[in-house]
């Protein structure tokens, strides 16, 4: 008897998969057909009017917004994911490596709410911060750092980290320490190995984890809505919004698609500057 | 001279730069979480830092939230709990069951068909979860569908598949096809040969399948803040609905048990899947 994988055996071992993802992609179908509805609360003929709708400064500062925080939150990310993965890599002890794995994993895990919860209780008018300052005589009021874009921002950077870090850390993984060595020898300082070496050899993996970052922030809910308040209308809260007060079924979905159409051309330039500066890197 | 990354000895600025970033972001990452087990421990009402006396007081107040009836049951923090349970539980079991044969099929399979595959299961990673969520709103009020506790289940099955068919895809590399004809020369059938011996030697996979699909359904949020209903609501939406309008320290305190709850996980799946493959 032969263990060769026949066609049916392939067929009926994947359907099980195969029926539990078609939801997903239904729902794929049903925003896109939705977003070129003729009518607001449901399906009825075809139309770009939910498209033209959307071009009202209000729609167009918050993809702003969205752009703007979401870039800021990512540099900000890599900045501290690169010496992360450093560290991660360099740990000589399981225990010590393992915890601190736990401790950048945990963020994106957890449930959001106490994220926010310990955000509140830190940078809160009554919280750690203000209290800290306040008895130091350093200030008199409060300072606000939440419910506005700062908020926000540290939000994103603390649930976005994570997606960061682990990418990088195989790319450290794979630069041989010949490189350095070689580059060290011949004098090169740390910063000029970091830059002239490190940096060029990492290069796919920054920019491949930079897009996923990118595109996680570029489409946060959760975070905006805990932390925001009502005054930073990312383009997620502004979806929601047009969901639940205003009913405009057509105008959510097609506002949806943008937000999907950006992160996708997000990543495809993130793909495209990889290569063309790899390409740069082998002449 | 040995040179690495992060230099050991020396390394001036650069060294004390490279170690000043990654305190910054265990910092960020870990002073939330900190923090609110700290304030869980406070004897005051309020949420003032630092607390002046330590209790146990909140902890008490929630094994009571536990264990009294309440009269509003379809709000109470029991039945939520409840449902958040029941969902991680069944969205682990599906999607686990669906991932084991698929992961096989991929393994032995036409290696065209597994890249093209795994791109199909990876688009749930990607996709913005806001839009999922009314994508899965929108489809369950036009279509007036009335599936109960399956509306929560059905999207997150679909946000878990993408780390549960790596999980088994990983654990299914390892495993050459010659075990499989050793136990059939000796008289299995193929599928008691797959039974038997590879899905047990797909356990550790299996396993870190299991626990990553349970942990990712009982934390979600955004696409179940779209689709519960009044019967229908999971904890991390009481906790939503609760603090609200302000924050209460014995929600601090069930916080602390979600935290340890998940961190016990995190290490379990750590342990199961070390060396073999990466978390992500």
């Amino acid at each position: 008897m032969s263990l060769q994988l026949t066609k049916s055996k392939a067929l009926a071992f994947s359907l099980p998969a195969l029926i539990a993802i078609l939801p997903f992609l239904g729902a794929c179908f049903y925003i896109f057909r939705f977003s070129i509805s003729g009518e607001q609360s449901r399906i009825e003929g075809f139309s770009i009017q939910p498209y033209v709708d959307l071009m009202t400064p209000y729609f167009g500062r918050s993809v702003w917004l969205t752009l703007r925080l979401a870039f800021i939150a990512t540099i900000l990310a890599m900045m501290m994911a690169v010496p992360l993965a450093f560290l991660l890599t360099s740990l000589r002890s399981p225990f010590a490596r393992r915890s601190l794995t736990i401790v950048i994993l945990l963020p994106l895990i957890l449930n959001l709410l106490v994220q926010a919860y310990g955000w509140i209780l830190l940078l809160g008018p009554s919280g750690v911060l203000n209290s800290t300052l306040r008895s130091l005589g350093i200030i008199e009021r409060p300072i606000f750092l939440l419910f506005n874009e700062t908020g926000v921002l540290l939000g994103l950077v603390q649930t976005s980290l994570p997606l960061a870090v682990f990418p990088i850390v195989s790319s450290v993984r794979g630069i041989s320490r010949e490189h350095l060595e070689a580059a060290s020898s011949l004098g090169a300082s740390h910063w000029r190995i970091f830059f002239d070496v490190t940096v060029p050899l990492l290069r796919p993996g920054l920019f491949g984890a930079a897009s996923i970052v990118f595109a996680f922030n570029a489409s946060a809910f959760a975070i905006p809505l805990l932390l925001g308040g009502r005054r930073v209308q990312m383009m997620g809260i502004a979806i929601r919004d047009m969901i639940s007060p205003l009913f405009n079924w057509s105008g959510a979905a097609a506002a949806g698609m943008i937000l999907i159409f950006v992160t996708m051309i997000t990543m495809l330039f993130a793909a495209w500057l990889a290569r063309i500066t790899s390409e740069k890197v082998e002449r | 001279m040995r040179v690495d990354l992060l230099p050991t000895e020396g390394g001036g600025t650069y060294r004390f730069v490279i170690i000043l970033l990654a305190i910054c972001g265990i910092l960020i990452s870990s002073l939330p979480v900190i923090v609110v087990t700290i304030m869980s421990f406070s004897a005051a009402d309020n949420t003032g830092f630092p607390p002046e006396a330590l209790s146990l007081r909140w902890y008490s107040e929630v094994i009571a939230m536990f264990t009294t009836e309440d009269a509003n049951s379809a709000q109470s923090v029991v039945s939520s709990t409840i449902t958040s349970l029941v969902v991680a539980v069944i969205v682990m079991v599906i999607s686990t069951g669906v991932c084991i044969p698929l992961a096989y099929v991929l393994a032995r399979g036409d290696r065209r068909i597994r890249s093209g595959m795994e791109l199909l299961f990876t688009l749930p990673l990607v996709f913005p979860l806001v839009i999922l969520g009314i994508a899965f709103l929108l489809i369950a009020e036009s279509l007036r569908l009335d599936i109960g506790i399956w509306r929560i289940i059905i999207p997150h099955v679909a946000l878990v598949l993408p780390f549960v068919l790596r999980n088994c895809l990983s654990a299914m590399s390892g495993i050459s096809l010659e075990v499989e004809e050793a136990a059939v020369s000796l008289g299995a059938s193929p599928l008691r040969a797959i039974w038997d011996i590879v899905i047990p030697m797909m356990k550790a996979g299996i396993l870190a399948g299991l626990i990553f699909a349970l942990i990712i359904s009982f934390n979600e949020f955004t696409i179940t803040f779209f689709m519960y209903t009044v019967d229908v609501s999971t904890l991390p939406i009481w906790m939503y609905s609760r603090t609200a309008s302000s924050l209460d320290p014995s929600t601090l305190a069930l916080s602390v048990f979600i935290i340890a709850a998940d961190v016990v996980l995190i290490v379990l799946v750590d342990k199961l899947i070390a060396g073999r493959a990466s978390l992500f």
